[in-house]
This record gives structure tokens, sequence and C-alpha cells, in this order.
């Protein structure tokens, strides 16, 4: 039989290291035993995961539902104006946030994000076509939504290609709301004014900044990254 | 007894019930090591044959309007299957006929998993010694009939079936009040599908002297080294500040409240260490948990406590909310009053007494308690013969509380053996 040196348990035979501190079983007298059956399977069960097709279907049929009313309801109510679409195709862009990800459980969330930002833009793009206001969506609303699609993306990839922590991933959120922020009071400037007069977004983007920079402190301090991970449980 | 179709769920019952989800049940697991390798057909037909003696272990869940309520399950099953690396996976509806047992074999090993909801550690070895005891006979080994067995040939009696926490309920509530968050003992939690298990056997004797050298008994002993291992955990970690290091003691009520009843009746104790005030060592938490113990098991302090548990249930506010409304409710006052004032769950359903027809052929007993709500390890410990096996078992990364609380058992004169289903070293 051969016992941990670290903790002085006895171990299988079939154990290669000690299961309570990882210390590896070295006994020239008795070898790991390789064939003879381990204290417990190896093979793990699984549970298979809840209906998720069932929920998609379920969730398809409200949102399809709601737009089918809606667009009933249209025909009695304010006739004149074709206010369902609004209701229709909200329900469309929720359909395209909940139930790809329910039934396609591979897609990348690169993927999802990208489609999320096609659905916004396609619904804006509807509310446009019905207030005849393409001339806001092309200049305004679309830059406005590929903006946001671009950053939400740049975010995801950021965090990840490589687990994050807390701390790095607040920092990123900020810095990530601050940007949109400028950037949408550029383009209603552009639009509204033809040129570029920074004002409201300053306010942010200050802000922003007095936010990230004792972010960035922290995190590239060791001793104090050690102090607020102790302080705040993170 | 007439037959009955469906039953209330009890008190214990309702509260595991709002935690049942997609990846989380309350799943505990007994198994039996025979002298041979397992007969799965034998053992399938001991469970066919033992199941309709225990119509409290055949129901499946239903949900009602404002409840879950218990029906008796007609499918096919349940079957025995081969053992999985990763025990209590979560019990799910409309998976396996609804059944919310399981039976398991591995080499010598005879595997028993329940939804707490159904019975608690007590009901659940009668059971699962009626179902060995069945499997012997299907074996040719000649087992008379015993009190510690049931006779599956007998119809089953109606105060297996009682809801004993509804019949000494009582008019005087136990009020407490909140306690105080307690260590939560959390590490990396494993990818779903994982649970390690770790397993600690002894010598129920050795055992037995250290702890009488000390004047408690070996659950008092092994509650006291686990909370000096929590305690050490904790301040290695070097937490900002220390919180209070408390353990959830099931206490089996029968030898209180006499109840042949097979489903839930236990109530938990709360021993609770402050590291804030001070070092204590091992000697003052022996006679700490000695004393406490002493203290809080009385009969009228008992029964106060289940009244309070079961007025809460029976409340005429809660009774009229939805059960869609109601589940997260409980499973909230479940986080609020028995996850978040705990470290970890301490439990021992004691020596397992066979009969001595079978205690020949039966090697050695092991529980384990499936997973927290969250990743922290919970402690059971089960005993038959001179084998005393102690389990540790939980969805986080960490063995640092199995490694302190096996050490100090070495370090005081007890040789341990440990085995243990993690395959990977873990990532140090």
């Amino acid at each position: 039989m051969s016992y941990c040196v670290n903790c002085g348990v006895e171990l299988d035979s079939t154990a290669a290291f000690c299961p309570l501190c990882q210390t590896p079983v070295r006994n020239p007298r008795q070898p790991v035993n390789q064939d003879g059956p381990a204290p417990f399977p190896t093979e793990p069960g699984e549970v298979p995961l809840g209906p998720r097709r069932a929920a998609a279907a379920l969730i398809s049929a409200m949102l399809g539902s709601v737009a089918l009313c809606s667009g009933l309801l249209n025909l009695i109510l304010l006739a004149g104006h074709i206010w369902s679409l609004y209701v229709m195709g909200a329900a469309a862009m929720l359909w395209v946030f909940v139930v790809p990800p329910l039934l396609w459980r591979k897609l990348p969330l690169s993927v999802i994000t990208l489609l999320d930002a096609a659905a916004i833009g396609l619904y804006v793009l509807l509310i446009a076509w019905e207030l005849d206001g393409f001339d806001w969506y092309v200049h305004l609303a679309l830059p406005a939504v590929a903006l946001l699609g671009l950053i939400m993306l740049a975010q995801v990839l950021l965090c990840q290609k490589r687990r994050r922590s807390i701390l790095s991933t607040m920092t990123l959120v900020i810095a990530s709301a601050a940007v949109f922020i400028a950037g949408l009071e550029l383009l209603g400037d552009l639009y509204f004014h033809g040129e570029w007069g920074p004002s409201w977004s300053l306010v942010v983007l200050i802000v922003a900044g007095a936010l990230e920079i004792p972010l960035l402190v922290v995190r590239w301090v060791p001793s104090l990254r050690r102090e607020v991970r102790r302080r705040f449980h993170m | 007894m007439p037959q009955r179709d469906w039953y209330r769920l009890d008190n214990a019952g309702v509260l595991y019930s709002a935690l049942k989800k997609e990846k989380y049940a309350p799943v505990y697991r007994f198994s039996a090591v025979m002298d041979e390798r397992v007969d799965p057909s034998a053992l399938q037909r001991a469970v066919d044959r033992s199941m309709p003696r225990f119509p409290s272990f055949q129901v499946r869940i239903r949900k009602g309007a404002f409840w879950c309520y218990f029906e008796s399950n007609h499918k096919a099953g349940p079957f025995v299957q081969p053992d999985i690396s990763n025990p209590c996976q979560p019990m799910r509806d409309r998976e396996d006929n609804n059944w919310l047992i399981r039976f398991y074999y591995y080499e010598s090993r005879i595997s028993f998993e329940a939804f707490h909801a159904i019975s608690d550690g007590s009901g659940a070895l009668t059971f699962f010694r009626t179902v060995l005891a069945e499997y012997l006979r299907e074996r040719g080994v000649d087992i008379p009939p015993d009190p510690l067995i049931l006779d599956v040939g007998q119809p089953p009696k109606a105060e297996e079936l009682e809801d004993a926490y509804g019949r000494y309920a009582g008019k005087r509530v136990l009020r407490g009040g909140f306690q105080k968050t307690a260590y939560a003992n959390t590490s990396p939690q494993e990818p779903f599908y994982t649970l390690n298990v770790t397993m600690g056997l002894m010598s129920v004797a050795a055992l037995k002297a250290k702890a009488k050298e000390r004047g408690a008994t070996i659950t008092e002993y092994l509650a006291a080294v686990l909370l000096l291992s929590l305690m050490e955990k904790q301040r290695a970690e070097h937490p900002h500040r220390e919180r209070p290091v408390a353990l959830a003691i099931p206490v089996d009520l029968r030898g209180w409240f006499p109840s042949g009843t097979l489903r839930n009746f236990m109530l938990t104790l709360r021993p609770c260490v402050d590291p804030a005030l001070g070092e204590y060592d091992l000697e003052d938490l022996i006679r700490y948990v000695h004393h406490f113990m002493g203290l809080s098991l009385n009969r009228p302090e008992m029964q106060a406590a289940i009244t309070g548990n079961v007025r809460f249930t029976r409340n005429r506010f809660l009774q009229t909310i939805p059960l869609f409304l109601k589940k997260p409710i409980m499973a909230f006052s479940y986080w609020l009053v028995a996850a978040r004032p705990y470290t970890a769950t301490f439990t021992n359903p004691g020596a397992v007494r066979l009969p001595d027809s079978m205690a020949p052929h039966v090697r050695r007993m092991e529980v384990i308690l499936g997973q927290a709500t969250r990743p922290s390890p919970h402690c059971a410990a089960i005993s038959c013969g001179d084998v005393m096996e102690v389990t540790f078992a939980g969805t986080g990364t960490s063995s640092e509380t199995e490694r302190r609380f096996f050490t100090h058992l070495i370090r005081g004169g007890v040789p341990v053996k440990v085995i243990s289903n993690r395959t990977q070293r873990e990532v140090l």
C-alpha cells in the first residue's frame, strides 16, 4: 500500500496522485496499479439538458401570437395608421435576441452580437420606413447602431480571448460606454449641424476618465489589486 | 389500507422541491460495497420486488396551481444502470420515466440515489436495507425476516406515509431571528456535470477511542475537527474580515418524536463559532460542540422549531400565491435561512445496523451528499461494522477542506485511507 508523503493518508493502489494534495505517487515497491478497477467509475453520466427546443418553440409561439393579435387589432383600432408594425418588429427583434442562442448552442458569442445589432438596425429601419425617415436612418440611426454593434463585438472579442478579471471588465465597459456616447454626439452633430462641436459628451468622457484612471492604477499595481480583491471579495 | 394516489409534500419537501431546477436538485446517495461483484439482473429483480412495499418512493413530482405534490408513478422502472463518475446529478421532469430515485452498480458497489423531497436519510436507509436484503435473497443467501428490514410481502403501513412534521407541530413557535452570514468556503466551480467526491475510510474503534478520550461522541468529534479545518482554511485565505464558521447538522427526530414515517422528519442544528473572537483549539471545539448538542436536543425546543417550519408552509398568504411565483420566494427563503448562515452541512446517519444474516455480505456503507447550492463541499459520514466512511462532495475545484480534515484525524492518531473520483490533478 502507498501513503501520501505530504498528507500521510493511505492511498488506493490505483491512485497516481494524492486526491487531497495532488502529490504524485512514487513507490518503487508498489507501482501504481493501472490495470485494477478504480474505486469509482471513470465514465461521467450526463443528464440531458433541458428541452431547449421546446423553450424556443414556446417563445416563438408567444412572440408570434403577440404579433398576430396586434395585426388583427390594428384592423379594428386606429385602422388608418399601421401601428402594429412596431409591435411586430419588436417581437421579431426579441425573437432574434432569444431564440437562435437557444437553438444553436455552439453559436459563437461574436455571431450572436452581430445578429443582435442587425436586428436592432432592421427594427429601426422599419420605424424609418413607416415614418418616411430614410434620411435620418441612413445618416444617424444606421451609423449609431453600427457603432454600437462594433463596440459590443470588440468587447466580446476582448473578453473571450482571455478570461478577464472583474476589474479589467469594468474598465472595458466604462471605456466602451464613453466611446459610444462620444460617437453618438459626433453623429448627431454631423447630422444636425454639419460639424462636430463636442459638448455634453465631454462631461461623460471626463467622468469616464476619472473612473478609468484609478481602475487602471489598481489593475497594474499588484499590491493594490490584492487589497481590492480582498476587500471586495473579487 | 386504501391505496393513496397522491401526497402533499411535507415541510422539508416543499423547500427541496422549490430548489429543484435545470442544473440543481438536492440529491443524496447511499452505497453498499458488497463482498462480490454485483449481479445487475438480481439487483433489478430485488428493486422490482421492493418498490410496491414503499409507495412513498414510488412517486413522481407534479406541479399544482399552488403547490407541488407527489403522485404515484406507474411507469416502468426504476431501472438499475452502470454507475457514473459524477454521482447525484440533478433529477429533471420528464426524464427517466419521472422517477425520483436511481439505482447504480459498479464492481461490488450498489448505489441508491434519492431526491431529498421524498425522504430523509433514515427513511432512505430503511428502503435501501430492504432492497439489499431482497438482492441477497435473489443471490441465494438465506435472510430470515428481521425487524431491521421490511417485509416486501406485506402491505405498506399508514404511519410510513404520514407527514410527521404536521403531526407534531404544536402551538408555540421558536423565534430565532436572522442568523449571521457564515464563511462560504467556496472555490472556483467545476464545469456542470462534475461532482468531486473524496472518501476517507477509517476504523470505528480507533475513532471511538479518540472521541471517548475527550468525552465526546463520534459525531461531536468529527464535527469539531471539521469546524477546526474550516476555521484554519478561512484564516489561511487572509480575508478582510473573518466570518463565523457554522455547520448544518441534521438530526433525525424519530428518537424524540416516535414516528414510523419513511418521509422527511429531521431538523437542523447550527453549531457556530466566530473566529473573530480569538483562537480555538480542538479541545475547545469538542467541548463547544458537545455542550451545544446537549443543550439543543430538547423536545420542547425542537417541537417549537418544527411548529415554526410548518407554520411557514401553511401560511395563508403564502398559500394563495401561485406556484410559479412561490418557487422563487421559497428558493430565496432557503438561501436566507438554510444556505447563507451555514459554511457546510455535516450529516452522520450513524451506524447502519444490518441483520446478522446480511452483515457478512456487506463490506462497508458509503454516503454522499450531493451538490450544494454553491461550489463548496458538504460532509457526510456513515459506519457499518468497524468501517467509518466520511465523504466530502462538492462542485468546487479545491480539495483543501478535506485535506485539512483528514490530516487532522491522522495527527490525532486515526489512520485514514482516501479514495476519490478525481482523475485529473487540480492545477495549483
